[in-house]
């Protein structure tokens, strides 16, 4: 499977900050694939730097362009939706569809068109008029209706209630999400997504802790429910987290063969959930 | 679907006459309507002899005068009509790359397959070509109201002011007059829109501030550093309007092909250019 998505040793400051602290990030085609991490961690930065929005150091290739030179022509393969309410308030929704369509080789109107007459978005008001939830739908008719190869969405659905939330990731997977094109979804609600991704990365602190398929994770993770006695023995093989469970220390291990875990006690497979919780205290338990 | 470069730069130039429509449309169409009113009241409590003199005295003026002779006179209502074209060209300018980076829509935007020179392109489009035609549009309204005012007062008095199409071809020639003013006004003071546009690309916070501040400041160290005034000196021989506005169809080519409209156009350029460049990364 090839990769629409190339990135080496992004580094990106602000400053005294570090946003970026050497990214790499290899994003599958076809894939859907999560970048999950705290506020704060540099998700916003990395999705920023895909679209050409934001100048880092480093390599990077997306859908076969560099986004920092190109970005107006890998935006007639790439589609973008931020973390916040973004489409200009003083348009109008048919006013957006229009210009979209004027500017867009790749957006069909009709599409979008036909997606909103199933909301209850009117097409006269302005964008300031609607509520956020209704903003995101546009948005996402409008991102619909753009035949692209990879769609970008950071933290898409922050800030709506669960009903909107639902609605969003349905739509997505069901009326877009075709098995060619590739989604890369940030969010630190790692729950909310977790059972849409094929690929899952985690962010911290400006660098990547995990980037893995979904289809490994079974393979490299494991959790296990120590037996009181076999906590030493536990130890010596670098867990890479440790939390009581009912009164039991559950240790969560990475990269260790199967067979050297199921003596200890109990093996488990951790949730994406878990695995988040675990990779972001890495640094304060053990590892 | 098809989208053609043709297309998309329309689309930019709606996108600015929709998002402006206060400063393009409502502000002018609000001046006609105040100096209409203002018109009428102040004739209202006119003596009618002094009308009558009045009237009698423009078809005296206006008695043997062609049509481009007649022009100039109806530039003068204009003049509040440019004054105001110009403080709103400013704030349009001043905030053109900043207000979509203050409301975030900067990154719906960037998310179209448009380049940052087309965007900025069509700003100065807008701001150049596009404006004055509102302003010049609106104006026309006014002048046919003031020509149907003089005919009745003429019929009133009866006195026959000037030709009703005359005094129609003097408007329209005025319009183009004013239409040619606007654009070599632009094309003069392209250095103004550039060093606006670069500001208004660069500031985080309040650009006019930057932009009015960076340029006092570099006068003065101009004037610590090296004891000259050149800057203050070549904007000061830069802003007689007899340099940029046409008052009737004379030399057009010549001054608009001088050296010192050249050399304007051509760091005015240059300084459009730092705000494409400045453009390509919003953060």
């Amino acid at each position: 499977m090839t990769n629409i998505v190339e990135a080496r040793f992004l580094v990106k400051r602000y400053g005294d900050f570090t946003a970026l602290d050497g990214v790499d990030l290899s994003i599958p085609s076809g894939s859907i694939s999560g970048l999950i991490g705290p506020n704060g961690a540099g998700k916003t930065t990395t999705m920023k730097a895909l679209v050409g929005l934001c100048d880092v150091e480093g390599e990077l290739e997306v859908a076969g362009r560099d986004p920092r030179s190109a970005r107006h022509k890998l935006m007639e393969e790439v589609c973008f939706i931020a973390d916040v309410g973004i489409l200009p308030k003083w348009l109008k929704v048919a006013q957006v569809l229009e210009f979209v369509s004027a500017v867009h080789p790749k957006f069909v109107r009709e599409r979008a068109e036909k997606f909103l007459s199933t909301t209850e978005i009117p097409s006269n008001k302005r964008i300031k008029d609607l509520s956020k939830g209704m903003v995101t739908q546009l948005h996402l008719a409008i991102v619909m209706a753009i035949d692209v190869r990879l769609l970008v969405l950071d933290e898409p659905t922050l800030g709506l209630d669960i009903i909107y939330r639902k609605e969003f990731y349905d739509r997505l997977l069901n009326e877009y999400y075709d098995g060619d094109r590739t989604i890369i979804i940030s969010t630190h609600q790692v729950e909310e997504i977790e059972t849409l991704l094929s690929h899952l990365v985690f962010i911290k602190n400006g660098r990547i802790t995990l980037d893995s398929s979904m289809n490994n994770l079974a393979d490299r993770y494991f959790e296990v429910v120590v037996d009181p006695d076999k906590l030493t023995a536990a130890d010596t093989l670098e867990p890479i987290y440790t939390r009581e469970l009912l009164g039991r220390k559950t240790y969560m291990f990475e990269d260790v063969p199967l067979q050297h875990l199921e003596p200890l006690g109990e093996v488990l497979t951790p949730t994406v959930a878990d695995l988040f919780v675990a990779k972001m205290k890495e640094d304060h338990h053990g590892g | 679907m098809v989208v053609n470069q043709f297309g998309q730069f329309g689309a930019l130039l709606k996108r600015e006459i929709i998002e402006n429509r206060n400063l393009f449309i409502s502000t002018p169409a609000l001046l006609a309507v105040i100096f209409f009113v203002f018109s009428i009241w102040v004739v209202s409590f006119v003596p009618s002899a002094e009308i009558a003199t009045g009237i009698e005295y423009l078809s005296v003026l206006f008695d043997g005068l062609s049509p481009l002779q007649m022009a100039p006179v109806f530039l003068l209502p204009a003049v509040p009509f440019i004054v105001t074209l110009y403080i709103c060209a400013i704030i349009y300018l001043i905030n053109s790359l900043y207000q979509d980076r203050k409301d975030a829509s900067v990154l719906f935007w960037q998310s179209m397959p448009v380049s940052n020179l087309q965007t900025v392109i069509s700003k100065v489009v807008t701001i150049c070509a596009i404006a004055p035609v509102f302003y010049v549009a609106i104006l026309f309204v006014l002048h046919l109201l003031a020509v149907a005012m003089l005919v009745a007062l003429g019929l009133t008095y009866n006195v026959q002011v000037a030709g009703l199409g005359y005094m129609f071809m003097a408007s329209v020639l005025s319009l183009l007059l004013i239409y040619l003013s606007a654009i070599t006004t632009a094309l003069w003071s392209l250095p103004s829109i550039g060093w606006l546009l670069l500001f208004s690309a660069f500031a985080r916070k309040t650009p006019i501030l930057w932009a009015v501040g960076v340029f006092i400041l570099l006068g003065f160290l101009e004037d610590f550093v090296f004891g000259s005034q050149y800057l203050a000196n070549w904007v000061e021989s830069r802003s007689n309007p007899q340099q940029y506005m046409f008052f009737e169809f004379t030399d057009v080519v010549e001054r608009l092909f001088s050296y010192d409209m050249l050399f304007g156009v051509v760091v005015g350029s240059i300084l459009i250019s730092g705000a494409i460049s400045m453009r390509r990364f919003i953060d």
